[in-house]
């Protein structure tokens, strides 16, 4: 630990709760740290905002943490190709207020910022989030054009480009979405930006009736409808229909909507206040949290799962993709609905609770988790990154 | 008799497996897999194994694997950069059995269909159900799933839909071992790595595909199309830009120069006259297309159009997408032989790169006709030359390679969408450093430790280009000498 310490200088080290905090200035300094530890044999966790790091198992082993706290700051930003560039460690809400900021340009940064204003970039990666907008705008995967990345034997390198479109090379930025930080350690990405809408509308169903939700989500999901939200919220009885679109396009969307059933339209206001509650949903209340996607058939069915083990809901209603919050951490509910996601051929990913990761963890079809080894074993072969 | 051995011995043992039929190896029909679009490289393959089924295909490449025999699957051969091109010790491995669709799913929106299946098929039996595949490269009456699905293949509606990557749930693959894995989820949020995700794009380098699950969408409600005569190439990409900055995403925006719509007129009924057509799409919602459509219009004459003709009926808007879609090959009508490029630049750089690609082309003597995807930036410049003129191809090849070189020089990339294949594995360091190069290459020994599948694709050796930078380098930390190499 000294030594990597020594690489970086005495102020880059700090410590928590007995474990050092490695906090490099740049991804030389990452390359090097990694390079080190990996000779050494030392195993690091890396960290961003540390909001989501109890959406995986906790680590067998952990001598020290690697801080992206000082990769920050937007690298380049060019509004005419709507691209951005920016280090991993920045928070995702400052760069949106960045973009959004920016009145000439009329654009927006499509990650959902689940996490809260510390989450980062690089964290919203690793963790695979994405909230109430990737009905429209997709997941990281959708929206990371590429990315800069240093192995866990710090190899520092560069994946995809700036550009919209591309195909030079190994699309390594779809292994690091979602690798919980255990290949690589992300330093930088390049994301594509989006038009800000002029009009924003938001209407609301309120049943409690199984059926009369699935037959709105079926009826909305053939129709010419382009939702930016389209939620659900489970027991409470709510689906969530968000429009952006041009002001007369809205208007005829929603006119549209309202043909399917009696809707509710919500204030300019209510509106944002239910994508704001929506985004936090997976932090909110206490117990263990799920998050799970099916089938888009199997909407009904996941419902009456849900309630039948007293869960709550936030997720999105023709994907099928969302949150489960278990008000206790029972672990025979928690087994039970993680037992009915399966029976449906459905995922399931703890979000919170060490119990929840022991109880919701499966095991990867063999010949896939031998090419996901071969995959570790490449890019980090020492096994730094844990 | 004496033990046959490498490719040979492979199709020897295949015939039990496919079926004596089903394989390859008479010098004559060899020849007609020793090239993919990709014309001026030919190698005859050693034999050729047709499966007929996800097993057979797993149980040749257990054959391979176990007498070391390099193998390349091949679709319909359209690939623009030597991707399908074989080996001479190798094996091709022909999906063209595998083309049943499956499992239409209309109520989930997805279809399952083998490799083999074109891809305008897959829109064709979603249609009755109000359904579309929206990637749609040019070449798609041909072109297959397998083929687009190793390719990553775009097209014109890739600007607002994404690409083969975004539409793909889930894949069976065969590795190069013969194991079979199944590849992705059916339901979002799988946990673990997004294999698919790399298989995508890998350029048949990660395994052999043998089914796959597509995502449909539902066909727009209105659709509007127009295509606007502009007197340069660098006002239609000043149009191009405001397009972008205006906040609306078209469906589509693709441009035709002069020589490009020319080639186009000998098979279509249009009769633009301009120096550059732009066509711009928009689809979705009829109320919101509307306003859009308006807005674009306008912007088009205040970028100078000299004039604006909008698509009045289907048919018009057929007949403008078959223009466009037909050009690459209509350019045969104009020279003996071209070479199609395919670089992307940022959108807001066209035309100071299209000035660019004048200049190179004017130096060398050449003609090069563009016809491309200018909403994200995707050039396809056309080399024109005479192959019976000593020396031009090679003229018309350099040529080609400088073109991606500044594409890279503005911050872009040396492909698009027809991919690296054989043709630009020596570019791939002008985009790439050493380190780069050495992290993919860790990638694809994950997946393909033996070095079996389409082996010389995708990532330069040595053997092609001479010394590759990377690979092999100094950590920085020897030569700090804080640590040693064991
Ligand atoms: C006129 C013309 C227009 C074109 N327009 C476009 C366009 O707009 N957009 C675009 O993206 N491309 C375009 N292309 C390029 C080409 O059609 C695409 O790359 C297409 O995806 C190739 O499909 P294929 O079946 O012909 O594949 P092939 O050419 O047979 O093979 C291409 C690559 O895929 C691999 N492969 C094939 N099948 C499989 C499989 N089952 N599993 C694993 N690997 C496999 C091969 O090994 C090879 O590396 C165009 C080509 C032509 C000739």
């Amino acid at each position: 630990m000294a030594d990597l310490a020594g690489i970086l200088g005495a102020d880059r080290l700090s410590d928590e709760c007995g474990t050092p905090i490695l906090t490099p200035r740049d991804a030389a300094e990452v390359s090097t740290l990694l390079e080190a530890a990996s000779k050494t044999g030392l195993a690091l966790v890396v960290r961003g905002g540390g909001t989501k790091t109890n959406w995986r198992p906790e680590p067998t082993r952990c001598d020290a943490i690697l801080s992206t706290a000082a990769l920050v700051g937007i690298v380049d930003r060019q509004p005419g190709d709507m691209t951005l560039v920016a280090q991993a460690g920045t928070p995702l809400a400052a760069l949106q207020a960045a973009v959004t900021g920016d009145a000439t340009h009329h654009q927006r940064l499509m990650l959902d910022g689940v996490g809260g204003e510390h989450a980062t970039l690089g964290g919203i990666l690793a963790t695979r989030a994405a909230g109430p907008r990737r009905q429209r705008y997709g997941t990281p995967r959708d929206i990371v054009i590429g990315a800069r990345y240093v192995t866990g034997d710090g190899l520092a390198a560069k994946t995809g480009g700036t550009v919209v479109k591309n195909v030079a090379g190994y699309d390594v930025a779809k292994l690091l979405i979602g690798s919980q930080g255990s290949l690589a350690v992300i330093t930088e990405v390049s994301l594509k930006l989006h038009p800000v809408p002029d009009a924003a509308r938001t209407v609301i169903l309120q049943t409690t009736a199984v059926a009369a939700v699935t037959d709105f989500v079926a009826a909305v999901r053939t129709a010419p409808i382009t939702a930016t939200v389209f939620d659900v919220r489970w027991p409470d009885g709510v689906v969530a229909v968000r429009i952006e679109s041009t002001p007369d396009g809205a208007a005829a969307q929603i006119d549209l909507l309202g043909g399917f059933a009696a809707l509710e339209e919500l204030s300019s206001e209510a509106g944002n206040a239910l994508l704001e509650e929506h985004l936090a949903f997976p932090f909110s209340g206490a117990g263990a949290v799920l998050g799970v996607g099916v089938r888009p058939e199997h909407l009904g069915t996941l419902l009456t799962a849900i309630a039948a083990a007293g869960g709550l809901f936030v997720g999105r209603a023709t994907l099928v993709a969302g949150d489960i919050v278990l008000p206790d951490l029972d672990p025979e509910r928690i087994t039970q609905l993680v037992q009915a996601v399966r029976d449906m051929g459905g995922n399931v990913q703890a979000r919170r609770g060490v119990e929840t990761h022991r109880l919701a963890t499966g095991a990867a079809a063999p010949g896939v988790a031998s090419v996901e080894a071969a995959i570790k074993q490449q890019l980090d072969p020492a096994g730094v990154l844990v | 008799m004496a033990e046959t051995t490498g490719a040979l011995a492979v199709a020897t043992q295949a015939r039990a497996i496919v079926g004596p039929d089903w394989v390859v190896t008479d010098a004559a029909q060899l020849r007609v897999y020793e090239c993919d679009g990709l014309t001026n490289h030919r190698i005859v393959p050693g034999a050729v194994v047709l499966p007929g089924s996800t097993e057979q295909v797993a149980a040749v490449v257990r054959l391979c694997h176990e007498h070391h025999v390099p193998f390349v699957a091949r679709g319909a051969g359209s690939g623009l950069s030597g991707g399908a091109l074989p080996t001479e010790d190798g094996i091709v491995i022909g999906l063209s059995r595998l083309r049943e669709v499956l499992d239409l799913d209309a109520p989930n929106q997805r279809v399952r269909v083998q490799p083999g299946v074109t891809n305008l098929r897959v829109s064709e039996v979603a249609a009755p159900h109000g359904l579309y595949y929206a990637p749609d490269p040019s070449s798609q009456q041909v072109c297959t799933i397998g083929g687009n699905l190793a390719e990553n293949a775009g097209g014109a509606h890739c600007l607002k839909y994404g690409f083969t990557v975004n539409h793909v749930l889930t894949a069976t693959v065969v590795l190069s071992d013969g194991t079979i894995v199944e590849l992705g989820s059916e339901a979002p949020d799988a946990p673990g790595l997004d294999l698919l995700g790399v298989l995508i794009g890998s350029e048949g380098t990660v395994g052999i595909v043998t089914e796959a699950l597509l995502n449909l969408l539902p066909k727009p409600e209105h659709v509007e199309t127009l295509v606007a005569m502009f007197p340069s190439t660098e006002t239609a990409g000043d149009a191009v830009s405001a397009i972008i900055a205006e906040g609306v995403v078209p469906a589509a925006v693709e441009m035709m120069d002069r020589l490009a719509i020319d080639a186009a007129k000998t098979q279509t009924p249009i009769t633009w006259d301009t120096e550059a057509a732009l066509i711009v799409e928009l689809d979705g919602p009829a109320n919101e297309v509307r306003s859009q459509f308006e807005a674009i219009n306008a912007i088009c004459k205040r970028c100078g159009a000299d004039a604006v003709q909008v698509a009045a009926s289907p048919e018009e808007r057929l007949t403008i997408w078959r223009a466009r879609k037909s050009a690459f090959a209509a350019v045969g009508q104009l020279s003996p032989a071209y070479l199609v490029q395919d670089g992307v630049i940022p959108r807001t750089r066209l035309p100071e790169v299209l000035n660019g690609i004048r200049a190179l082309a004017d130096e060398a003597g050449l003609r090069v006709a563009n016809v491309f995807h200018a909403g994200d930036g995707n050039l396809h410049p056309l080399v024109l030359y005479d192959n019976a003129v000593a020396g031009e191809q090679a003229k018309a090849e350099a040529i080609a390679m400088r073109i991606v070189e500044l594409c890279v020089d503005f911050g872009g990339s040396i492909t698009g969408e027809h991919g690296v294949g054989i043709e630009k594995v020596c570019s791939m360091p002008k985009m790439f450093t050493g380190d780069d190069l050495t992290a993919f290459d860790r990638v694809r020994a994950a997946f393909d430790p033996v070095g079996l599948c389409n082996p010389g694709k995708l990532l330069p050796t040595p053997r092609l280009c001479g010394e590759v930078p990377g690979f092999y380098h100094t950590h920085r930390v020897e030569t700090a000498g804080l640590g040693e190499r064991m």
